[in-house]
């Protein structure tokens, strides 16, 4: 039977569909149609962060017999933002006046009662692309269609970052360390091909570089990075690993392009993954392909190896044996021959091979 | 059992859809009685990137026609039912899913001894999450449990309180409060299930007319006395299916299956509910997977549900960790882990989770892992079982039966060895019969029982479920390596065999399925008991382990030093599954070694200063420079155009200094 295996984007131009959705806590609306071409700096939806709702009883105050009499002695609407003391309703010879308790919005009238949500943050969702909107969901967000390069990673801290992408200097991100400012890499997303380590994040900060995208890192870093003001993006994941040959050839080829750097933070409920989208160069009119998901394994497909003790290593499927095969740590599992770069023949679990989405 | 039956089916298609795999089983009248007749399990793809699961029930179903001949889709991809003359198509389709979120709930009672905790209960067979709880005594008043419920952002709100006759102007009052909470969540409305004093119905439907969906169930608390889950249970299990179906696929599966897609938990009750019925005897089920584990246990005709998606070997590996400790996991390792490898392998987990341990090592930390789940999710379940069954000194009430369920416990490579995972976790007591589910069978077949209860029974007690075999364990201390167990076997020829079994060891008698034996076993040495007896004598049937004596102790005396594990945990496994023993490398039992540092002096590059001059090129093993090995040609291999690291993997010195940099500046 078919093997469809996991895949790991790595192309170097393809469609690219992505959802920009409020969080959970944040209630909102989209701000864009269907069909709207949206800039990276657009906002496509925009919310209220959670803050605390305050009960002003109006018909209470007013002694109004029916609550729907209060209507009439509005003077806030729904949505309306009010200072402390504003005043909300008065009865018409201004007898009796109702003022604002607090700042904030007023967020519900009705039932003789006004809510008003205390100084609410605004969030504001940028497209984060240059594409067009394919779908708008009530509430939360819009689907954003877009082209160019593209390569996932397999963790972020969160970050989000637009910049040039830069190659690392030949004797690593560490060597720019110093008290001279180099302004080659200012603002800049850099790749390095080694493992990320705390004097890289102080030379990020100390040469304003924006965003990196780094192989692996020790996990005891991830206060640092997670609390940190840069991007990071992991190609390969914790512990020391180099990156990919694969990922590193497709990003040297693509240094110098203006770069998305998506560094979203992996969870269980959000089906994104951290990601460098990277312009296409010159004037593309046609729209490339989507990637391909209903890739199989078979002889000749390009595969990642996921797992030590080959973890990272590119090759290519050579043999999909029908029959499970026995590993060296007695468990037996379906796998597959592949021969890697080196030409070292090695026996794989097909579970721990991923393929590029072409 | 049943909430909803309708006329016995004839051939059911039960799919379960999971994080990591989907699975299905095609069941039909074999003889005259329900059997599976074929399996298929593809990955699931409802998440990245396909963002559907019919996708993979697709793939499952085409995996089914190659097995059978039977075609289950027309060529637009619907379901072909009823089944035809020809035999395409089923009669019935189920599903149940376990993937996805949890529903963020919000509690509404009167009291949190009373109609709280029966919510609780009801909540437990399904993925729920609370999130808050209301009630009346909470001690807050109608701003504060307005400003909980907004910012509870809930899926849906569960109202219940009252017994039948009783309070009714308390509850319309905090039924108001949900009502101008749910208007202030604007478009993300929540669902409210309403499930208590039934007089207030008409009033509650009033109250939400227009403003949000409502589903009403029977009460769940009619008396003080009475406690009435099951209808409550089905609607809370519909509502995981109604936000299920905004997921890709889902609400497409919801529509041709007959009650929607179920959660995969409330099988697992169901099932181990039956199962306690008709054995007269406890019973647990427990499921370790990738994003969510489950334990069902049914103890004194009770049954209780843990339903954990913090708990998992893939998705939830580093929550799991975090939960755990890395103590509990450490303590099953026959080595020294290196500083942060077991925390970058439970993170490396959530990133990759459907990735399988290809180095030994890998292999006892992912077994390390599951059964540090297994235990946590013991914790979590053991308070609510019955006191009055618990023993001195035992993490277990007697089990007659325990289910394993998986990929990390029916595909360990052996069953033996998912046995011994089973054993080191649960630590059952007593004489216990051992399965496994390797085919998610129970989870398929709990939607199938509101349907076809019949058809549950009779898959159930088919070849679906593998029987491992029986195992007695032995209580208490044994000496290492006396005689712990006196064992005495009779077989159906009249054959008699006797051994005895030394203290710390098993012993597997292999016998295989379907087969019986008598078996008369004696706990030899002070304070040793089988299940609290110096004797057991019972008929016992086999399995693909056969019967296991287990002769290690309750509490399994686990050794405290790793020199000690790297003797223990090799040897049991190498006895219960007849693989020969592996010996552990002497380097694995002391802290990985740490480099000598070359370049100790770390200097900071002065201002204007050139950058060193470049290095020799070291000498390489290799292309890569890995393990000694040669490149070989590969001229037969048309490769992309890509280049060559040429830097060994070894640690250059320059890393090395930086390494020692960056401890300094940690400080």
């Amino acid at each position: 039977m078919p093997y469809y295996p996991d895949q790991r984007y790595l192309l170097e131009s393809t469609t690219i569909r992505r959802e920009r959705f409020l969080p959970e806590n944040v209630i909102g609306r989209a701000e864009v149609r269907d069909g709207a071409s949206v800039n990276l700096r657009d906002i496509v939806a925009r919310g209220r962060l959670p803050s605390p709702y305050i009960i002003v009883e109006a018909a209470e105050f007013f002694r109004l017999k029916d609550p729907d009499e209060l209507k009439g002695l509005m003077m806030v609407e729904v949505g309306e933002t009010v200072e402390f003391k504003t005043p909300l309703a008065q009865t018409s010879k201004k007898r009796q006046r109702l003022l604002s308790p607090d700042a904030g919005v007023v967020v519900f009238i009705g039932d003789g009662r006004i809510i008003i949500q205390t100084s609410p943050e605004t969030l504001d969702l940028e497209a984060g692309l240059d594409g067009q909107v394919v779908g708008v969901q009530a509430g939360r967000g819009v689907t954003i269609e877009t082209f160019g390069g593209l390569v996932q990673g397999v963790w972020g801290n969160g970050g989000r970052t637009i910049g040039i992408l830069k190659i690392e200097p030949e004797d690593g991100l560490e060597s720019i360390y110093g008290d001279q400012l180099n302004i080659e890499y200012r603002g800049a997303i850099v790749v390095t091909r080694k493992p990320l380590r705390a004097t890289g994040l102080m030379v990020m900060e100390d040469q304003g570089i924006d965003g990196v995208i780094a192989p692996s890192m020790e996990t005891d870093m991830l206060p640092q990075v997670q609390g940190g003001k840069q991007t990071v993006l992991l190609t390969e994941g914790f512990g020391s690993m180099r990156m990919s040959v694969a990922v590193m050839n497709l990003l040297t080829s693509l240094a110098g392009r203006q770069a998305l750097l998506d560094a979203v933070q992996p969870s269980r409920w959000d089906a994104r993954r951290p990601e460098v989208v990277i312009n296409p160069s010159g004037r593309q009119t046609a729209r490339p392909p989507r990637p391909n998901i209903d890739l199989v394994l078979q002889p000749g497909t390009m595969v990642r190896l996921t797992r030590a003790p080959n973890a990272g290593s590119t090759g290519q499927i050579i043999d999909l044996p029908k029959m499970p095969n026995l590993l060296e740590n007695g468990l037996r599992v379906q796998c597959a021959q592949v021969q890697l770069l080196t030409g070292e023949k090695v026996t794989v679990p097909l579970a721990n091979l991923e393929v590029f989405g072409r | 059992m049943a909430a909803e039956r309708s006329s016995t089916s004839g051939s059911i298609l039960a799919a379960d859809f999971g994080n990591v795999l989907t699975r299905a089983i095609l069941i039909d009248m074999v003889d005259g009685v329900y059997r599976m007749v074929a399996r298929a399990e593809t990955r699931s793809t409802a998440d990245f990137p396909i963002g559907d699961a019919r996708v993979a029930l697709l793939r499952a179903a085409d995996e089914l026609n190659a097995v059978t001949g039977r075609i289950l889709f027309d060529e637009h991809e619907r379901l072909i039912t009823p089944e035809r003359p020809d035999r395409s198509g089923v009669d019935a389709f189920v599903a149940t899913a376990s993937t996805g979120r949890s529903l963020r709930t919000v509690l509404v009672g009167l009291v949190p001894e009373v109609s709280i905790a029966s919510a609780r209960r009801a909540a437990a067979g399904t993925y729920v999450d609370v999130v808050e709880t209301i009630s009346l005594d909470d001690g807050r008043d109608e701003e504060a449990r307005l400003n909980a419920l907004v910012n509870a952002h809930p899926d849906m709100v569960f109202i219940t309180g009252g017994t039948e006759g009783g309070a009714e102007e308390p509850l319309l009052e905090l039924a108001e409060v949900v009502r101008l909470g749910v208007k202030l969540l604007g478009e993300r409305q929540p669902l409210i299930l309403y499930a208590g004093n039934s007089i207030l119905i008409p009033q509650i439907q009033a109250l939400f007319k227009g403003v949000a969906n409502l589903v009403v169930a029977p009460n769940i608390r009619p008396s003080l006395q009475r406690e009435e889950l099951e209808a409550a249970q089905l609607q809370l299990g519909q509502a995981f299916d109604r936000q299920q179906s905004s997921k890709g696929g889902f609400g497409e599966l919801g529509s041709i299956s007959r009650l929607g897609v179920l959660p995969t938990g409330q099988s697992y009750k169901l099932i181990t509910e039956y199962l306690g019925l008709s054995m007269d005897g406890n019973v647990l089920t427990v499921d370790v997977g990738s994003a969510v584990s489950t334990l069902a246990a049914s103890v004194s005709g009770r049954v209780t549900t843990v339903i954990r998606p913090d708990i998992g070997l893939g998705h939830s590996a580093g929550s799991l960790h975090d939960l755990a400790g890395e103590a509990s996991i450490k303590r099953w390792l026959p080595f020294v882990p290196a500083p942060g490898q077991i925390r970058s392998y439970t993170l490396n987990k959530t990133l990759r989770p459907g990735g399988i341990p290809e180095t030994l090592q890998d292999l006892y930390l992912e077994h390390a892992l599951l059964r540090a789940a297994i235990d946590t999710l013991l914790h979590a379940a053991a308070p609510g079982w019955s006191e009055s069954v618990m023993q001195v000194n035992t993490p277990l009430p007697p089990f007659k039966l325990i289910i394993g369920a998986g990929a990390g416990l029916t595909r360990a490579g052996n069953s033996g060895y998912g046995a011994l995972l089973l054993l080191d976790a649960l630590q059952p007591v007593g004489a216990t019969q051992l399965q496994t589910d390797p085919y998610g069978l129970v989870a398929a077949l709990g939607a199938l029982a509101h349907l076809n209860p019949e058809a549950v029974v009779q898959v159930l007690d088919g070849s679906g479920i593998e029987q491992l075999g029986a195992v007695i364990n032995v209580s208490g201390r044994p000496a290492a390596n006396r005689t712990a167990l006196k064992v005495k076997i009779t077989t159906e020829s009249g054959e008699v065999i006797k051994h005895d079994v030394p203290g710390g060891h098993l012993w597997v008698y292999p016998l295989g399925v379907g087969k019986h034996v008598k078996v008369d076993v004696r706990a030899v040495g002070r304070g040793l008991s089988i299940g609290g007896r110096g004797r057991w004598r019972g008929e016992v049937e086999g399995g693909s382990v056969g019967i296991i004596f287990d002769a290690r102790g309750r509490p399994l005396p686990l050794a405290a030093d790793v020199r000690g594990l790297a003797a223990q945990i090799p040897l049991w496994i190498s006895e219960i599954t007849g693989d020969p023993p592996v010996t552990i490398d002497e380097s694995w039992l002391v802290m990985p070694e740490v480099k000598q540092e070359d370049e100790p002096v770390a200097k900071r590059r002065r201002r204007g200063a050139k950058p060193a001059a470049p290095k020799a090129p070291a000498a390489r093993r290799g292309l890569f420079g890995r393990r000694g090995k040669t490149a070989e040609p590969m001229d037969d291999i048309d490769l992309p155009d890509m280049e060559l690291d040429d830097e060994p993997q070894e640690r250059r010195k320059d890393e090395d200094f930086l390494d020692e940099l960056d401890q300094l500046r940690r400080g």
